[in-house]
């Protein structure tokens, strides 16, 4: 869940959308404040549009579909607490700093994925429309590609063209 | 209409946050009612996906309590 929140951090969101709380069934008053600080909190962020978010709730959808994300989330205490097949231990810090260049590496393909989709196939037209460096796009495209998420159609005007498979 | 009350959707588990708010209604505590709950039976059945949607269909905001 704490993954959530960095995705909705990550794609706009915001990730005070999604609050986690734990409260035994003892503690009444513990959950009237924390269902009162919940409704405070959302109340001050105002209503949420989701057809201004369309693009990022599809993209973020995808992403938490995607693989990788859900094997590294299932392996996470296996890896903390009795290490991988290599016998090494991993640390907290590392294992969380790698789960959120993944999160934010399928985030970024997801989005582009749709902005092809959407017509933008070249990956300057995809940097503008997503708002990511050409870069950072080009590199994600290859990567796409070997993944078999999208293909390299070919140039017109010089202009290498992409298109989602 | 123009709805100003946000709606807020709540996973409870059943035997820790769910029996929570349940004595919260017994010992009749006072809180905003914005809350539509959702009991599940632990919160690890909360999928990462019912929070994206729920988010789509329409809510303000999403609660995951343990």
């Amino acid at each position: 869940m704490l993954m959530v929140q960095k995705l909705l951090k990550i794609s706009g969101i915001g990730e005070n959308r999604l609050h986690v709380a734990w409260v035994s069934s003892a503690e009444a008053q513990r959950f009237v404040d924390i269902s009162t600080d919940v409704i405070a909190s959302i109340k001050a962020q105002g209503r949420f549009d989701a057809a201004m978010f369309s693009t990022e709730l599809a993209a973020a959808e995808e992403t938490l579909k995607t693989e990788i994300l859900r094997w590294m989330v299932g392996k996470e205490v296996k890896l903390l607490s009795r290490g991988d097949v290599y016998g090494r231990k991993w640390e907290k810090a590392r294992f969380e700093s790698i789960l959120d260049s993944v999160l934010e590496r399928e985030y970024h393909k997801q989005l582009i994925l749709h902005a092809i989709l959407a017509g933008f196939t070249s990956v300057r037209a995809i940097s503008q429309k997503v708002g990511l460096g050409l870069k950072r796009i080009s590199y994600l495209l290859a990567d796409m590609e070997k993944t078999n998420m999208i293909e390299f159609r070919g140039h017109t005007d010089c202009i290498p063209v992409f298109a989602a498979l | 209409m123009k709805q100003t009350e946000p709606k807020i959707v709540a996973f409870l588990c059943n035997w820790c946050a769910y029996a929570g708010a349940d004595l919260a209604g017994v010992s009749r505590l006072q809180h905003p009612s914005n809350m539509r709950t959702v009991r599940v039976m632990c919160s690890g059945r909360v999928d990462p996906l019912f929070v994206v949607q729920a988010l789509k269909s329409g809510c303000d905001g999403v609660l995951v309590a343990g």
